[in-house]
């Protein structure tokens, strides 16, 4: 039996059970019938800035521009440790790069893949450009504002009829006046005109090879809306007499996105001064970050953890700023502390399980790797992780079940290539060089610029005796990732073998500049300045 | 993510298609048993009431929920919110008060036991109710005012007005103050204040005595109307801005004194005191959907459900989480309820009508991990097949034949017809160029389908400056014989000569299999070539050229005009052995016919321009001979082949990529002085002092400009190298058919000359014409053209090498094709058959971050110069090409290195030391396809040679050759 409702009511109801879509659809009837309801209007700008709310906090990639334009670092060379552009070698007793694999901007390899991870700094912008464009590098994204990574599932957006909201017509000083509307448009604006059209996340923990999750995420920002969104905000603050700390907050995000971080981060102390909220020290901590001052910003942290004491953000804030300096077993003992107040936390359960992993005790590293699993976290990064856990851990007949399933789940040539790259490593490791071999190249027909997997075939064909291939490959894979120390050594090595000492010296170099501990490569040095001197 | 899944107790789903919210669910003791244990009352937008008294499976384990359900009745409205209170005056039992949306019944819910074992039966009897005149939104109920003993209702409408009943009696209304959309509404009985988030996102907290003498809402029952002066207007007792909207408000009393305000926001919890501090607050990293705040058993903490939108059901003691369990759906309202078997239970419900009650258990999550397609292992079969798989994989790495195997019948035909005669009017864009209309000719493409095929599409692709009017076409999907005809224009759109008249049409479409409904991509592809007349007008002939290229036949002549009939037409010239074509961009090119011996010659004034025409002549002579039915037919050319002519479009073509790239160049700094401008002036504006700009404003103007020009004239060098590279293509091919010619070649070693000298490639700024032509000419030199076996097998064990890029000059290109021409002139074979079992050159052009460009070659240049010019002594010849031959191919054998040294020492004295680094680059580039192997590294050490040495030794190049 059909019962009449108050569509408006039947709106909100669905707001609230967030079916948004067909909350909108309401609203646009109901805005058909009366284009002046101002409460239909407001609720449909919220379902459509809701479809598409990314948490502010969560959008970190900087752009190019921002990147070369960035002049608000205080020096250009800090002391080791207080900054996050020299990531200085582990002082906290980390693993080396010989067992932990390395970043491209230098950083042990997380074991939870988010927005931050995979910003390199070039040094020039012409480097930056000239980075090698594959599709997990840490080439910087040309657009201005990064990338928008939402955690959940993303909405894709459609508006057939134009722009809902033309804000060239709107008038936002008396929208400034209207309290209950003007913090539903500004949200709009921030978060919806800027077009946010499909972004993905991938909670990732990986060993070796880490994935990272897929750039598909496209995007057209016009600085044009955040400097309407700052009007509307600095309006709106005045209109409170300065006394919302909302308003300030969100003149704030506005500052950050234009890039203008001093004065982001005077809105946010004042806004901080005003009502301590702990949105307001995550989105200063990262304008800190921004401005390379690491420890300013676990300071902050540790004041907001005052104020709000258990505050699992918090503490996942700090855990990773020592994780990205380099400080890995104090950010292991925070992600302890963040699965005390939240034992479900996934991003804390595989740094955990992926520190233990690389500090060689895959037996637990595959208990949390475990416990991920009985959650419900079901991906490939997962049951490759799960692999090659139970291979370290001598479980062999888990091991190739693990890769089984992981092949199973694998959702693009990337994801394909590590899973051959993992198995081609654990036919290594059980001897099956055929085996390898075959894997290795299944790798690279997966994915082009897999440059372990170079490395590794290349090693395979110097021991058949295929010197000239060999070669290649590693060169390629020096080529392709120049911050892995291998296939340097290894063709300085292969290099020395052949007679080529020149090469031998120049590939060894390469190589101590990117692992300078590296005892075999000192050793290899000496022996060819040795070699030199006699000559 | 969860470990556990609440462990269900009794669940039910409630009717189908029906619709509940956050108001549908309540629970107490609402027939007054006495027995302290709670019903649930379940009321639904489709208007469903229905009261259950849940009791444990096993018991009734053949009831289920009909067992449970004690009442179902259907009401006339929506149910918005059902609550259970004492709301009937003078009565202390628990009556059961519903909202719809216009209208709001109080019921009392009586329970008879029942004299036969089918159990009790429940009434429903409507107490009073109230009739609205507003939409109504939710309701509160608590003793307002302080009353005690009974409830008194709220009710909140959708535009904003809080009407007030006490009882059966309505008391009075008020309009909530800048009242957009109407938010949770929640009565703190320990202020006496109503609670609600408005839309301006602030927690507003409404003194009910202020409500009271506020203006009567009545007054303003227009909402346009503004307020009566006078009146007292109504203003919240304090506000706290949350700046997001709340999901559920709860101001719980429980025994302990901490008394606190629950505040469910979309992104984050919130726990006040009573007067606005905030306790603590929690970032919520997930969607939540409902929220239960529930006595703790530590003291001074709260205890809390939240359910949120993955599905998950999450208890936490204030800011920690204590469990997380699994539900079975998304709950949109949660309870807690005492049951006579249990106490404690969670009620939820969600909004499809799931109604569940349970509580936490170590039952592990429902999420078991999907099989994989494991198949059973059959030893033997999998061996077999195993065996089968790598044989298969061996015969692939032997063969590299990674190709598909071609199917044995196609799907489509496809047909291409250029139409004879010229359009009339033409379709060319350009209409005419120095006064001569450009022609443009019909080309048709007929598609025909064996079967039938999905998504064909159609594409031309043409080399410029020819061009087509359109060169995509979507073709409709095709059924089986069915077929598609498209055409389209071809004509000349550059002022330049076409190098080649072929044109390709491809067809990409997908073949649906059984297995397969989307379809196998397949590509098609056909040729045409256009007609000559779409270059060229028939003229009256030059005497007086630059250029002759003379072709001999062995047949007596024949008349020009039958071979080329739409030229001869309009030719003056009717004896037919004279005939000229104007090409369309400029150049004249005559054709002459010997009226004795057998011989045509063709003049130009450029020698690419000739191309044309020498291709068309020699493709009609074979046609026309062929006709004749002459088997015989040879055709040749006596040379010398005309390579400095050549040579000159070669440095045409060069001079334009080196100005290319110093284009760039210019541009890259000129890019970063603009940015290191913007840098400075960024930070000037920035600046809270203003600072005077020092005509930074000026200096950013001048360089934008300069950045501008630059662009254009890089954009312009773009075109003409565009124009350069289509006749240094011409000109190879004029030159590979003159070879071909000349030494009559096969068709074989036409093609391999072809591959060496016109690569499948488009110049790019990190890769072009001259290294790619060198590296392959090169090549040729050291394996199948060089004379001696033993460099042969050294330089093909050698592969991969450093990378390509533009060379510093010509020089060495000149040098190299020079003796390509000389080893063919003196009866070289060129085949690459030796080669055959070798695999191709690795070599993987890297991310191109760097064009090293290499240095000035120095020795091996001058020495292969004296072997060409001094090839009279055949002795003497011989030794040196072997020599160079070995030089060429760095890193060849010992003894020709060794020698090569000791004639440098002769030659040259005043080569001595110098920086290593420079020859250590010319022997890579040298080598560009043969590898670093150790020996030229030893080499290196030894050889070297200044730069600034290049001038004198070039100028003594005569000398040695004489030597």
């Amino acid at each position: 039996m059909e019962v009449k409702m108050d569509p408006l009511f039947l709106a909100l109801s669905y707001f609230r059970r967030r079916k948004l879509q067909q909350c909108s659809d309401i609203c646009t009837k109901i805005l058909q019938d009366n284009p002046y309801d101002q409460a239909a209007w407001s609720l449909k700008t919220r379902a459509i800035t809701e479809m598409v709310y990314i948490d502010e906090i969560e959008v970190d990639q900087q752009g190019i521009a921002e990147m070369m334009l960035d002049e608000s670092s205080i020096a250009q060379v800090a002391r080791p440790g207080t900054s996050l552009r020299l990531p200085g070698t582990s002082h906290g007793g980390g693993p080396t790069p010989a067992v932990r694999p390395l970043t491209q901007s230098g950083r042990p390899i997380t074991g939870f893949v988010r927005p931050s991870t995979q910003s390199g700094r070039p040094g020039t912008m012409e480097q930056a450009i000239k980075t090698p464009r594959t599709a997990s590098t840490a080439r910087p994204v040309t657009s201005a504002s990064g990338r928008f990574i939402r955690l959940g599932t993303a909405s894709m957006l459609t508006n057939p009829e134009g722009p809902y909201i033309n804000l060239s017509r709107l008038n936002l000083a008396k929208y400034s006046q209207k309290p209950q509307l003007s913090r539903t448009l500004f949200e709009y604006i921030f978060h919806h005109e800027n077009d946010v059209k499909n972004v993905s996340y991938e909670e990732n923990i990986n060993r070796k090879m880490c994935f990272f999750s897929i750039d598909n995420c496209s995007f057209n920002k016009n600085v044009m809306f955040y400097l309407q969104a700052l009007d509307l905000a600095a309006q709106a603050t005045e209109h409170a007499q300065f006394k919302d700390w909302w308003w300030k907050v969100q003149l704030g995000k506005c500052y950050y996105r234009l890039g203008l971080y001093r004065e982001a981060e005077k809105q946010f102390r004042s806004a901080l001064n005003h009502k301590e909220v702990v949105d307001t020290y995550l989105y200063l901590a990262k304008v800190y970050q921004r401005l390379d001052q690491p420890i300013t910003a676990l300071n902050l942290f540790k004041q907001g953890l005052d104020r709000f004491p258990g505050e699992v953000t918090l503490l996942t804030g700090i855990a990773r700023i020592h994780e990205e300096m380099n400080n890995i077993s104090s950010a292991t003992e925070y992600y302890k502390d963040v699965l005390k107040q939240d034992n479900t936390h996934v991003e804390a359960i595989a740094c955990i399980g992926s520190n233990h992993f690389y500090t060689d005790q895959p037996e637990i590293a595959l208990r949390f790797y475990r416990r991920l699993l009985q959650m419900g976290v079901y991906n490939c990064q997962l049951y490759n992780n799960l692999g090659l856990c139970c291979f370290y851990a001598q479980q062999y007949d888990m091991t190739l079940s693990s890769f089984e399933r992981a092949q199973a789940l694998v959702a693009n040539d990337e994801e394909q290539a590590d899973v051959w790259y993992n198995i081609g490593h654990v036919a290594v490791g059980i001897g099956d060089l055929t085996l390898a071999y075959q894997c290795f190249k299944l790798a690279l027909t997966n994915n082009n610029d897999h440059a372990e997997a170079y490395n590794n075939l290349a090693v395979l064909e110097l021991r058949k005796g295929r010197i000239e291939q060999s070669k290649a490959f590693l060169q390629t894979a020096a080529s392709l990732a120049p911050h892995m120390y291998e296939p340097h050594f290894n063709l300085s090595i292969l290099s020395e073998k052949i007679g080529d000492l020149q090469g031998s010296y120049t590939a060894a170099q390469k190589s101590e500049d990117s692992f300078p501990e590296h005892v075999d490569t000192q050793q290899l040095l000496k022996q060819l300045r040795q070699h030199f001197s006699v000559l | 993510m969860s470990l556990f899944k609440a462990r269900d107790w009794w669940s039910a789903a409630l009717g189908e298609g029906e619709e509940f919210d956050q108001g549908c669910l309540c629970v107490g003791d609402v027939d007054n048993s006495g027995t302290g244990h709670d019903k649930v009352v379940v009321g639904s937008y489709m208007g469903m009431l229905r009261l259950f008294s849940p009791h444990a499976k096993d018991k009734t384990s053949e009831g289920g929920p009909a067992e449970a359900l004690l009442l179902e009745v259907q009401l006339q409205n929506a149910i918005i919110q059902v609550e259970v209170g004492k709301f009937v005056s003078c009565s202390d039992l628990l009556h059961l008060a519903v909202l719809h949306p216009r209208k709001c019944s109080i019921f009392s819910v009586s329970g008879t036991a029942g004299n036969v074992e089918h159990g009790d039966q429940y009434q429903l009897k409507l107490v009073y109710e109230h009739n609205l005149n507003r939409t109504v939104c939710n309701m509160t109920f608590g003793s307002f005012g302080g009353v005690t003993g009974h409830h008194s209702l709220c009710i909140q409408s959708m535009d904003g007005m809080l009407m007030f009943f006490e009882q059966d009696s309505y008391t009075f209304g008020r309009f909530l103050p800048s009242f957009l959309l109407p938010g949770p509404l929640v009565y703190n009985p320990r202020t006496d204040s109503l609670l609600t988030v408005s839309s301006a996102r602030r927690l507003e907290s409404y003194r009910y005595e202020t409500l009271a003498v506020a203006t009567e809402a009545e007054s303003r029952q227009e909402p346009d109307q503004p307020l009566k002066t006078g009146a007292k207007r109504l203003a919240p007792d304090w506000t706290v801005v949350l700046g997001e909207q709340a999901l559920d408000l709860c101001a719980p009393s429980f025994s302990h004194a901490s008394s606190s305000i629950f505040v469910l926001g979309e992104r984050n919890l919130y726990c006040l005191r009573d007067n606005s501090h905030i306790r603590f607050m929690k970032k919520l990293e997930f969607n939540p959907s409902c929220f239960l705040p529930y006595a703790s058993v530590t003291d001074g903490t709260t205890n809390l459900l939240l359910g949120n939108h993955t599905n998950m059901l999450l208890v936490y003691q204030d800011v920690t989480l204590k469990w997380a369990a699994q539900l079975p759906f998304v709950p949109v309202a949660v309870r807690l309820a005492n049951f006579p078997e249990l106490n404690g239970v969670v009620v939820s419900l969600s909004s499809e009508g799931h109604l569940l009650c349970s509580y936490m258990g170590t039952d592990p999550s429902f999420f078991s991990t999907p099989k994989v397609d494991a198949r059973e292992a059959d030893y033997e079969q999998v061996d077999a097949e195993m065996k089968k798989l790598q044989r298969f994989i061996r015969e692939a790495s032997r063969t590299h034949d990674i190709l598909p195997k071609a199917d044995c019948e196609e799907e489509l035909m496809v047909t291409v017809a250029v139409s004879s005669s010229m359009d009339s009017p033409s379709r060319s864009l350009i209409q005419d160029i120095d006064g001569l209309s450009v022609p443009s000719v019909t080309v048709q493409v007929k598609v025909r389908a064996r079967s039938a095929v999905q998504s064909p599409k159609l594409t031309v692709a043409i080399q410029p400056p020819l061009a087509v009017t359109q060169d995509q076409f979507v073709l409709e999907p095709l059924g089986v014989g069915s077929s598609t005809t498209v055409a389209f224009s071809a004509f000349l759109h550059g002022r330049y000569p076409a190098a080649d008249l072929g044109g390709d049409v491809t067809v990409s479409y997908s073949s649906p299999t059984e297995r397969n409904p989307k379809g196998v991509p397949r590509v098609l592809q056909a040729r045409f070539a256009l007609p000559l007349a779409l270059l060229c007008v028939a003229s009256s002939p030059a005497k007086a050229t630059k250029l002759k290229i003379t072709v001999d036949t062995n047949q007596p002549p024949v008349d020009l005009g039958a071979i080329f009939p739409e030229f001869s037409a309009k030719s003056q010239d009717k004896d037919g052995n004279s005939l000229a074509f104007q090409f369309l961009s400029g150049a004249k090119v005559t054709l002459l016919a010997s009226r004795t011996s057998q011989r045509y010659r063709v003049q130009s004034d450029r020698f690419e321009d000739m191309w044309m025409v020498v291709k068309e002549l020699v493709k009609r002579f074979d046609q026309h001979f062929s006709k004749l039915g002459v088997k015989d037919f040879k055709k040749s050319f006596s040379g010398p082949v005309p390579l400095q002519d050549y040579f000159l479009c070669v440095d045409r073509h060069f001079q334009l990529r080196v100005s290319a790239q110093q284009y760039q160049d210019l541009l890259s700094e000129r890019a970063v002085q603009f940015r290191a401008i913007q840098r400075r002036l960024l930070t000037r504006f920035k600046d809270k002092t203003p600072a005077p700009l020092h005509n930074l404003d000026t200096l950013l103007d001048a360089t934008y400009s300069q950045v501008m020009a630059l662009a254009e004239a890089a954009e312009q060098n773009r075109a003409l190298l565009e124009e350069a590279s289509v006749r240094l293509r011409g000109a190879s091919h004029l030159l590979v058919l003159l070879l071909s010619l000349w030494q009559s070649l096969s068709p074989e070693q036409t093609g391999l000359l072809e591959a060496a000298l016109l690569p499948l490639l488009q110049d790019t700024p990190q890769l072009g014409w001259e290294e790619c032509c060198d590296a392959a000419v090169t090549h040729l030199l050291r394996s199948c053209l060089s004379q001696s076996p033993k460099d042969q097998a050294t330089s093909l064990a050698q592969q991969g090498g450093p990378q390509l890029g533009l060379p510093p000059d010509t020089a060495r290109l000149k040098k190299h094709i020079t003796l390509m021409c000389d080893r063919i002139g003196k009866g070289g074979r060129l085949s690459l058959a030796s080669e055959a079992g070798a695999p191709p050159p690795a070599q993987l052009p890297g991310g191109g971050d760097e064009l090293d460009l290499p240095q000035e070659a120095t020795t091996f240049i001058k020495k292969k110069q004296a072997s060409k010019k001094a090839k009279r002594d055949k002795e003497k010849d011989k030794e040196e090409e072997s020599r160079e031959t070995a030089e060429a191919s760095v890193g060849g054998a010992e003894e020709p290195v060794k020698e090569a040294r000791r004639e440098k020492k002769e030659s040259k004295k005043d080569s001595s030391k110098e920086p290593k680094e420079e020859t250590k680059k010319d022997i890579k580039k040298e080598s560009s396809s043969s590898s670093k192997e150790k020996r030229d590294k030893d080499k290196e050490g030894k050889v070297s040679r200044k730069p600034s040495a290049k001038v004198k030794e070039k100028k003594r190049e005569p000398e040695a050759a004489d030597g």
